[in-house]
């Protein structure tokens, strides 16, 4: 899977954390904040992880999810853990 | 004024199960007879080890043995810095059937705040897990005479339980309080035990039970209706020491009870929608569901999938719950009928408390204006209805007072646009329109997902006028003035809560 296919995941799992970034998410890029321009609380940020883990079939380390600052930070997590 | 008791129960399960519920005045007598009851049951499940009730027992026994020989004081404050974990019900357990009283420090709370914790609330002893043990270097090195003890202690020696009397100071457990500011609350043994029992009453299957632990114990509802609750019944509590893998746990572990607060509702709810299966597991049966509002969708949405999802009330000044809903599912909204052993009463609107659950008082804070002759006095605006259930209608201290001299509770008017499926959240507040006039504004985050099932193209004004058509049904005096549908969610407290704005004047 290539970052662009990554991306295109992630951005649903943004939409069902919190359906009120559906306009965002789908004219963003990698270099959007998940805080900053997604406003993400700590329930959706528990969601993002969970749902990532199931939609991608990985787990994430013990890593704090506050490591994150933008959608490109967690492509390239993610894009690490398939290889 | 209403006084509550136990009988009204007695419906939601059989009598042989009804009678099973009873009483105790000190949880050294409980946790007596459930070592004696449960001996080689599972009590405890944590870190992939399991632990019999005979088991935790013993390493009680052994850290009670720990505790006497560092300090022999007959009664103590214990300090017990643990995140969840078999450690901290260890702790717990040995501190309270000690007679010692147990200061529960939440495990987040940086070195700073351990040491004035620890001043604060007096402390004689501390007991820490070893990787917090950065956390206890101010209090080594400043405050000598605190003995400090490490929960991996251990010896071969086990001293018995201690028998308290009902009045014995059991637990400090910090609370924000009716004023906001951040205290502890002191709970005997009686009041501990009343708000272990009442978590045993309105739903049919209470002993014996598979809970999973996400809460954490520093909280009333993690400490009593969760773990207490599942030790009194038997059961077995699984520590999930990280949420982020509550779904896998739950699907080893496969319990069957969850205690939880609406926002971690919502979010099974919306992460079983997305993928298409109900990820609290098909033994799931009952949600515990409480510590901020709870959505009557979450309600409906639960029992669509074959779980009851119980709304309740409670404070840590009540030991936890005040009350519980065990007709959720007919009166979604109501956050249910008070347990036994307690009165009640309304002034101008206010809910005050007596019962064998509440409070002693609170430390290291003035309290004077949380007691009026004997009673405490919640803060929590409520109304009652015939069948006696309760409903939450606001905070005092919110109370908007308009220029007319009409008082407006905004959890009241809320708590309307709220039962629209379509609207996640919303806050009602005063404002100043152009002119300079107060009015009564209302935001809300909308639920995206149920407004697609309305098939509208411009979702936005859908929602504006379905808010207006609730609007108008509302006396004129609650009618809000502007409206604001929100493109994020509103910000929240650490505990999820949304964070009221700022009031005027």
């Amino acid at each position: 899977m290539n970052r662009t296919e990554i991306l295109e995941k992630l951005k649903d799992i943004l939409i069902s954390a919190d359906s009120k970034n559906m306009e965002l998410a789908e004219n963003c890029t990698e270099s959007a904040n998940l805080y900053t321009d997604f406003g993400l609380t700590s329930v959706n940020m528990l969601f993002m992880v969970i749902a990532i883990e199931e939609d991608f079939n990985i787990r994430f380390d013990d890593v704090s999810m506050d490591s994150f600052a933008t959608l490109g930070d967690v492509v390239s997590y993610i894009e690490g853990k398939l290889q | 004024m209403l006084t509550q008791t136990r009988d009204l129960f007695r419906k939601y399960t059989n009598d042989e199960t009804f009678d099973r519920i009873k009483e105790y005045s000190n949880v050294s007598e409980m946790w007596k007879d459930c070592v004696n009851n449960y001996s080689s049951d599972i009590a405890i499940v944590d870190n992939g080890e399991s632990y019999s009730y005979a088991r935790l027992e013993s390493d009680c026994a052994k850290m009670r043995t720990i505790i006497k020989d560092a300090n022999s004081k007959e009664k103590m404050n214990v300090g017990i810095l643990c995140a969840n974990s078999y450690d901290f019900v260890k702790a717990y357990l040995a501190v309270v059937t000690s007679g010692h009283t147990a200061v529960i420090l939440p495990a987040q709370l940086d070195n700073t705040a351990v040491f004035g914790c620890s001043m604060k609330y007096s402390l004689d002893m501390l007991i820490y897990q070893p990787q917090l043990e950065e956390k206890i270097s101010l209090v080594s090195e400043k405050l000598k005479n605190i003995n400090l003890v490490n929960i991996e202690s251990t010896c071969d020696e086990e001293t018995p339980i201690t028998i308290c009397e009902p009045s014995t100071p059991c637990v400090i457990i910090f609370t924000g309080g009716t004023t906001g500011k951040s205290k502890g609350a002191l709970l005997s043994h009686q009041a501990v035990m009343q708000g272990t029992v009442n978590g045993c009453y309105g739903y049919k299957d209470v002993f014996g039970q598979r809970y999973m632990l996400v809460l954490p114990l520093s909280h009333v509802f993690g400490l009593i209706r969760n773990l207490m609750t599942s030790l009194y019944t038997g059961s077995t509590l699984f520590v999930c020491r990280n949420n982020k893998d509550m779904f896998h746990d739950i699907a080893v572990f496969k319990p069957n009870i969850l205690v939880l607060v609406p926002a971690l509702a919502e979010m099974a709810l919306t992460l079983s929608k997305k993928f298409g299966r109900n990820m609290l597991g098909e033994d799931m049966k009952y949600i515990i569901c409480g510590a901020a509002a709870v959505s009557p969708y979450l309600v409906e949405e639960y029992a669509n999938m074959g779980i009851s999802l119980f709304p309740g009330y409670g404070l840590t000044e009540s030991a936890n719950l005040v009350s519980g809903n065990p007709e959720s599912t007919a009166k979604p909204s109501s956050v249910g009928i008070p347990y036994p052993n307690q009165e009640l009463k309304l002034v101008d609107g206010e809910l005050w408390l007596k019962g064998k659950n509440m409070l002693d008082c609170y430390i290291g804070e003035d309290a004077e204006n949380s007691f009026s002759d004997g009673w405490f006095r919640t803060g929590d605006l409520v109304r009652i209805d015939d069948d006696g259930y309760l409903y939450i209608t606001g905070r005092t201290k919110e109370v908007i007072i308009l220029s007319n001299g009409e008082n407006i509770s905004p959890a009241e008017v809320e708590a309307k646009f709220n039962e629209l499926d379509f609207v996640q959240d919303s806050q009602v507040f005063e404002d100043i329109d152009e002119s300079g006039k107060h009015i009564l504004a209302l935001e809300v985050v909308l639920r995206q997902t149920e407004l697609a099932k309305y098939n509208t193209e411009d979702i936005n004004s859908f929602a504006k006028q379905e808010l207006e058509k609730v609007n108008l049904k509302l006396p004129t005096y609650q009618r809000v003035n502007k409206m604001t549908i929100r493109e994020t969610d509103f910000e929240r407290t650490p505990s999820m809560k949304i964070l009221r704005y700022k009031k005027f004047g």
